[in-house]
């Protein structure tokens, strides 16, 4: 009877500051694999002390990984639990391990982009920027700080959950359509920032002016009295539309600029 | 002017290594780069305030997935500099910025293809168990993405800022006019971009929400963040409006990650 081998608090730490590098060394072959192998390495030397038990389970963190970087620290408790069950019973099917990785990259990268991408990053931004458009130095830091404190709260309470409870919390949660409602008040509250964000932070107005029999009829009042940042949102919804066509971003962003020089110098914009 | 420009190429450094091995704190952001610009050259406002225009335009380019996005971090930090070394605002910084940002995205492109060089290597030391070669392989690359940053941004600055600001100079007004108009255009794209990865049919109220309550009732973005917020919770938690069993909500599922989305 050998004595059971243990992960412990000292090589989940390790793990923690490695995960960071996760895309150190990222390829277009298996992309953040080894960022991923190099994290697990404490772990794997902790549990295994034969040669080939070790370079299985190097092989297994060197296959294919991808997601969103800020829920990774979850996976990897995950997989840190998995691997304590694999090096204590010799029943234990460790293709499983990979199984698991796998199934679990997609879906968390959906509700990390979601959660980080689209909400956290967001909200940060938005805040961050209205401060900075005056030259404030507290825009960049707010930035910083709204963004980064739910970002590292997740990465050390991931892991630990990761770890202790486990991939069955995750399969329940998914289950119970947890997964789910977070994405929708993420996307909710991205979607009611990037709105308010169009209202604000585009600003044009058209300088046309009609006579009309010495009447004068200025075009932007006009547009105002329909609707306040009416152009904001047109040119939004038409960016979002040509998007949707497949136009490239490059193509784009050429385009708007000698779109802009054409409209300042016919006098519209 | 070689101190600056070392300095300049350390940020660029840090911010390209921002998503490669710290975790993606958004050090790599315009925001923040615009900032220590700003530091380096002796303007923090104007570097906080380009930073800001920047980071609007640029707000829905992401370095995630296998997909490799214009490099904000050169573009970043490249249009600030000689933004600011020209006396010039915004408008010049952007126009120098999204060129480069697209030359400089080949560099990243070459280094994540060498990286597969070391990938091998580190299977060849994975199949002896050699955790410190596997460690080695996984901490070369970073260098090479740190050079693919560092170099271009101390050579451009040495050896780019007078012509630059030659050229920014002749530049005649009608154009620098234009340029601002579609300075002010371009956060569009970043919006757009976000929309893309956020909009669905049911959910596109929210969007419409938050605009209204800006235009109409004058909030900021925190007030709308929050009232946001408040309504995700009444929506969610709330409401009773669990959905039966199969039958799949309205929540945009496709992640970016995919890299669906299309630079080039």
């Amino acid at each position: 009877m050998t004595r059971e081998k243990k992960v412990t608090k000292k090589e989940l730490r390790q793990v923690f500051w490695r995960s960071f590098a996760l895309q150190g060394a990222f390829n277009y072959e298996r992309m953040q694999n080894l960022g991923y192998a190099y994290a697990m390495i404490p772990v794997i030397k902790k549990l295994y002390d034969n040669h080939d038990d070790q370079v299985k389970a190097l092989n297994r963190h060197l296959e294919i990984f991808n997601t969103t970087p800020a829920v990774v620290p979850t996976i990897m408790g995950i997989s840190a639990a998995l691997e304590e069950q694999n090096a204590n019973d010799p029943h234990f099917d460790s293709s499983s391990i990979s199984a698991i990785k796998a199934s679990l990259m997609g879906p968390l990268a959906g509700i990390g982009d979601s959660l980080f991408w689209g909400t956290f990053r967001v909200i940060a931004a938005g805040i961050g920027i209205s401060l900075a458009t005056s030259g404030n130095i507290f825009g960049p830091i707010l930035f910083l700080l709204l963004y980064n404190i739910p970002h590292l709260f997740l990465r050390v309470v991931g892991l630990k959950l990761g770890y202790s409870v486990g991939v069955n919390s995750l399969e329940r949660i998914q289950k119970e359509g947890l997964m789910e409602k977070i994405m929708a008040m993420a996307t909710t509250v991205g979607l009611f920032v990037v709105g308010g964000m169009v209202a604000t932070m585009l600003s044009f107005k058209t300088p046309l002016k009609f006579n009309i029999n010495g009447a004068k009829v200025v075009v932007q009042d006009i547009l105002n009295q329909i609707l306040p940042n009416m152009l904001p949102l047109l040119v939004t919804f038409a960016v979002y539309w040509l998007m949707k066509k497949k136009v490239s971003i490059t193509k784009l962003t050429l385009g708007i600029i000698v779109f802009g020089i054409l409209i300042h110098w016919a006098k519209i914009l | 002017m070689v101190a600056q420009a070392i300095m300049l190429g350390v940020i660029a450094g840090i911010g390209i290594l921002d998503g490669r091995i710290f975790g993606v704190l958004m050090l790599e952001r315009p925001l923040v780069t615009g900032l220590l610009v700003g530091l380096v050259l002796g303007d923090v406002k104007q570097g906080v305030m380009i930073g800001a225009q920047l980071e609007l335009i640029w707000m829905g380019i992401a370095g995630i997935g296998a997909s490799t996005p214009p490099d904000v971090v050169t573009g970043g930090i490249l249009g600030t500099a000689f933004a600011i070394l020209s006396n010039q605002g915004a408008e010049v910084a952007l126009v120098l910025a999204v060129p480069i940002a697209v030359l400089a995205q080949s560099l990243g492109v070459l280094v994540r293809i060498i990286n597969g060089y070391f990938l091998h290597k580190a299977d060849k030391y994975a199949a002896k168990a050699d955790f410190r070669g596997v460690t080695l392989m996984m901490w070369i690359p970073p260098f090479l993405f740190f050079l693919s940053v560092f170099i271009p941004t101390f050579l451009a600055i040495i050896l780019g800022a007078e012509e630059v600001k030659a050229l920014v100079n002749a530049v005649p007004e009608t154009i620098l006019g234009g340029l601002k108009v579609a300075g002010n255009l371009l956060p569009a794209v970043g919006f757009a971009l976000l929309l893309d990865m956020l909009f669905t049919k049911k959910m596109g109220v929210y969007f419409f929400l938050g605009f209204l309550g800006a235009s109409y009732l004058g909030l900021n973005i925190t007030a709308i963040a929050l009232f946001g917020a408040c309504i995700a919770v009444i929506v969610n938690l709330l409401v009773n409006n669990q959905p039966k069993d199969g039958q799949a909500r309205d929540v945009n599922y496709n992640n970016l990650t995919e890299g669906e989305i299309d630079f080039d």
